[in-house]
């Protein structure tokens, strides 16, 4: 009796687990197929799950229907950018949190920290009268910078860094390896899981960014995949296969790269819980 | 002072941690903190240039009339209203697959990575798909539907339908963050408690009740915050899939929403950062409440 | 290369702490004084062992030799050059750390390459001394390895190795053995010394444990709260000791201390009537004292003789073997004496004991005299 309990649960789990799974997965599941229907075969209802020809000149339609290579260069440029800026500050600031006294360090940091309350996009309207009146509007320069440092990033980085026992830093002292050359040899190595980590969420958030590219760019030339995707989805209408390829080429290079790296953002990611 | 003295108080002092900080607080300092006060500051604008960032009145004008537009008094229900069924739900959820997971289970790692998936992919792309499978006559849902003998539904076009699209959307994209950092919770509380537990005589959901629950307090609250806060800040998926409309009737307008077309289609900047100060007031006052009562319940 | 320490005091900030309700803003700036007056002097060749109880501030002088810290006043003299401003790197220094600090993410031989890659030494230089540090350290095949693929002691060697690359002028080792076993400790420190000896170079080691601090040192530099206790040989330290703390600190059993007076060359043990020693068994350190004072005893002077000048009752023995320890009742006090496994011992026996060797000390201690609990 008991053990047919103890299976019955177990069974029960799986189709949950499952159940979820697939319904995480429908909407990627059809976006593949429908990218490669051909058009007579998107619009029939009931619907046919698999082209009977795989239709691969769709991904050559999308990519000549916009100017996606444009909009794909925008998004590695600004991403790359966005992410370099911010590893740059953040090892630099966590660095002078956790290394070095001075006076005003916790009235700093703390202020720091509560800004981490304010939500980002009550930023944007001050921002962008702020890059409005350096002329930066519709530049590569407004789409990164206010990106370049978080203090999240910096709160996580710190911490990681004091967990590195003093010992180290005066063995280098003694070597007379110190300050950016101790950052850059010692620490950085020995910190590297975290610093993938952060990198590797910057560089999927940056690249999904929607709502501060928009905004910021004005012309077809500056705008980054997300934003030209929404409005290439307004123009294309019925034709859902092509619009479905140019979204899964959106999505795929974050795919890649996070099946790629998954150990290292899951573990950033939880981390971020255990910091709550 | 002496000049060697000078190198003492520069050293004590910290100028190289300060030289340090700079970059980051350089970034910060005029991209996040700066904006905080001036937001609030713009609420009072009356009249302004904004190209020249010149202010020639002050007033509570933006805020009254914040009042009196029945816009923003839809924006604020409506988000208010998929705050209070998003959040739980999708904690819930998260929550129900989190201790799935963290049960005795194979394919977990498969499990984890496939539910993370929405995590990493662009919202706008995943709207765009969503749009189309909501689609009323060739939509993927709607098929599925019918072979349970629904009748077609018109998801996208019927303004009762927005919220739940919006609800599910929340639950969808949140599943794998949340599980995880769940995960971590989970897998932080000892397992001696459980056999103690069960020692004497604590079944599975009791265990689970009086144990679980109370040592995953700090995960829970942790995510109530962020998940109530990203919920607020609901946007992108309107923007795209209604295609730069609020939805139907306006059923999908949120107050980011609203923030945007003030901004963004209608140049009215001190009405947006009026809007967005008081998006940041609820925020930060929601977010002190739930403080307060994980608080009270600790007495 | 020696080593001169000439009055060096190192204070640290506390946190200032609000007095009381009453008195509004004014905070009680209360320092904490690690190292206080500390002179010494440590010869060329010589290896010292900074020794006392934990927080007694021999790290924080260890600290200073170094160029960590700095001294709040005092001076520290390498040869004849004086080293206020001249910082950690300049000083010719190699250390080794209680727990290595050995860089996780470089193999062996990098991490005994990384002080010479900071001196800018040429390539062939660096992979000459790499490889005669190993030879000489028997660390050949675990070059290519990571730390954390080595044992401890094969860790605490690299460590080693790690410090004297450079060829320094000095040694600082700071609590070098604390993460090994009993046995490797032996074994290690026996190296350490031997290596020691050949290179002849200035070693400090700061431990808190006396048997490695008698067993490797040529001469012990005793702390305590900040104040130098004694500064003497191992053997010196042990049968002479300066004060009552040096007397407590070392020896395993510790010493016995009882409450006498002494007066014509007599010494009376307080409420033993028994118990009346000769002076002439007093150590000349102990000169001096007349009236109440504090007797010390070392355990293995007691001994069991037939007239015997002081008997006691045996209350508990603890047998190791080769010798036994026995807890020995005399009026209200209870000693310990060390004896050796020859004799059958009983609980109850009434011993007739004499005693080989006398420390007396005054009962209040001086502080500038070295006393020992501030």
């Amino acid at each position: 009796m008991d053990k047919l309990r103890r299976r019955f649960a177990k069974g029960a789990t799986y189709v949950i687990l499952f159940a979820g799974a697939a319904f995480i997965l429908l909407p990627f599941v059809w976006m593949i197929l429908t990218s490669l229907k051909p058009a007579n075969e998107v619009l029939l209802m009931p619907p046919k799950w698999l082209p009977s020809r795989f239709q691969w000149e769709n991904y050559v339609t999308a990519f000549q229907s916009a100017p996606f290579v444009r909009y794909f260069c925008n998004s590695v440029i600004v991403t790359v950018l966005i992410t370099a800026g911010e590893l740059l500050t953040t090892l630099l600031a966590a660095f002078a949190f956790a290394q070095i006294p001075f006076r005003g360090k916790q009235a700093v940091f703390l202020l720091l920290v509560a800004t981490m309350m304010v939500p980002s996009d009550i930023l944007i309207i001050p921002n962008f009268v702020t890059l409005a009146n350096f002329g930066w509007i519709d530049t590569y320069k407004a789409l990164a910078l206010p990106w370049c440092a978080s203090v999240f990033s910096i709160f996580l980085l710190r911490q990681q860094f004091a967990s590195i026992p003093q010992d180290y830093y005066k063995a280098a002292r003694m070597d007379g390896c110190r300050d950016l050359r101790y950052l850059f040899t010692i620490l950085v190595p020995m910190s590297r899981p975290t610093i993938v980590s952060i990198a590797l969420l910057k560089i999927i958030n940056s690249w999904n960014a929607y709502l501060w590219p928009l905004i910021a760019t004005n012309s077809n030339e500056m705008r980054t995949l997300p934003v030209g995707l929404a409005f290439f989805s307004t123009e294309a209408g019925v034709k859902y296969n092509t619009l479905m390829a140019f979204s899964l080429m959106i999505i795929l290079p974050t795919l890649i790269v996070y099946l790629l790296t998954q150990k290292y953002i899951i573990q950033g990611v939880s981390k971020t819980g255990l910091k709550g | 002072m002496k000049p060697n003295c000078l190198i003492v108080w520069a050293r004590n002092n910290g100028i190289k941690a300060w030289l340090y900080l700079l970059p980051a607080l350089l970034v910060l300092g005029v991209f996040q903190i700066y904006p905080i006060i001036k937001s609030f500051l713009m609420g009072f604008y009356t009249q302004f240039d904004y190209l020249t960032d010149t202010v020639y009145e002050w007033g509570l004008g933006n805020f009254i009339n914040l009042l009196h537009d029945a816009d923003f008094a839809l924006a604020i229900k409506n988000t208010c209203i998929l705050v209070l069924c998003a959040a739980p739900l999708s904690i819930l959820v998260s929550l129900l697959f989190a201790a799935l997971l963290n049960t005795n289970i194979r394919f977990r790692r498969f499990f984890q990575s496939v539910y993370f998936l929405p995590f990493v992919t662009s919202m706008v792309a995943v709207s765009v798909v969503w749009a189309w499978m909501l689609n009323k006559d060739f939509g993927l849902v709607n098929a599925i539907l019918k072979v349970f003998g629904i009748s077609k539904v018109a998801w996208l076009t019927n303004p009762k339908m927005t919220m739940p699209i919006l609800v599910v959307l929340a639950v969808w994209k949140g599943l794998g963050y949340r599980v995880i950092i769940f995960l971590a919770g989970l897998q932080g509380i000892d397992a001696r408690y459980y056999a103690a537990a069960r020692l004497d005589g604590a079944g599975s959901l009791r265990r689970f009740w009086y144990i679980t629950i109370p040592m995953l307090k700090p995960t829970l609250v942790f995510l109530s915050i962020t998940t109530v806060i990203d919920v607020f800040k609901t946007f992108d998926e309107v923007n795209v899939m209604y295609a730069n409309d609020p939805g139907p009737l306006k059923s999908g307008l949120t107050i980011v929403f609203y923030i945007f077309t003030k901004f963004y289609r209608h140049w009215e900047f001190a009405s947006a950062a009026a809007a967005a100060f008081v998006l940041f007031l609820i925020i930060f006052l929601v977010t002190l409440i739930q403080f307060a009562l994980t608080r009270r319940r600790e007495d | 290369m020696n080593i001169r320490l000439e009055h060096i005091t190192k204070e640290f900030k506390a946190i200032s702490i609000p007095r009381s309700k009453g008195d509004t803003g004014e905070s009680r700036q209360k320092n904490v004084v690690a190292v206080k007056d500390l002179s010494l002097e440590i010869a060329e060749g010589e290896l010292v062992c900074l020794l006392g109880p934990s927080g007694c501030g021999k790290s924080t002088t260890l600290s200073m030799v170094a160029g960590l810290e700095r001294p709040t006043s005092g001076e520290i003299y390498f040869g004849d050059t004086p080293m206020t401003g001249i910082e950690a790197e300049g000083r010719d220094i190699g250390m080794v750390f209680q727990n290595y600090a050995l860089y996780p993410h470089m193999t062996v031989r990098e991490n005994i390459m990384f002080p010479l890659k900071m001196r800018r030494a040429s390539r062939d230089e660096r992979n000459e001394r790499v490889e005669a540090m190993a030879s000489m350290l028997q660390l050949k095949e675990l070059l290519r390895r990571k730390p954390g693929q080595l044992s401890g002691g094969q860790q605490q060697r690299v460590a080693i190795a790690r410090a004297l690359v450079k060829q320094p002028q000095i040694l600082l080792l700071d609590e070098p053995f604390s993460n090994l076993d009993a046995r490797l400790r032996i074994e290690l420190r026996e190296d350490i010394r031997a290596l020691q000896k050949r290179l002849g170079i200035t070693t400090i080691f700061v431990t808190h444990d006396q048997e490695e601090a008698m067993s490797i040192s040529d001469r012990i530099l005793l702390l305590n709260a900040g104040v130098l206790q004694q500064y003497a040989t191992p053997q010196e330290m042990y049968r002479h000791p300066a004060n009552r703390f040096t007397a407590g600190f070392l020896g395993n059993p510790p010493i016995n201390f009882l409450p006498c007076w002494y007066e014509n060359g007599r010494v009376k043990v307080l409420d033993v009537p028994d118990w009346t020693l000769p002076s002439d068994l007093i150590q000349p350190s102990s000169q001096n004292i007349r009236g109440e004072a504090l007797l010390g005893i070392r355990p293995e002077d007691l001994v069991v003789q037939a007239p015997g000048c002081c008997p006691a009752r045996v209350a508990a023995m603890q047998p190791l073997g080769k010798e036994v320890y026995l807890k020995l009742e005399a009026g209200p006090y209870t000693l310990t004496a060390c004896l050796s496994w020859d004799h059958d011992y009983q609980v109850g026996d009434l011993l007739p004991l004499s005693v080989k060797r006398l420390h007396l000390f005054p009962l209040e201690e001086a502080e500038g005299g070295g006393a020992g609990e501030a």
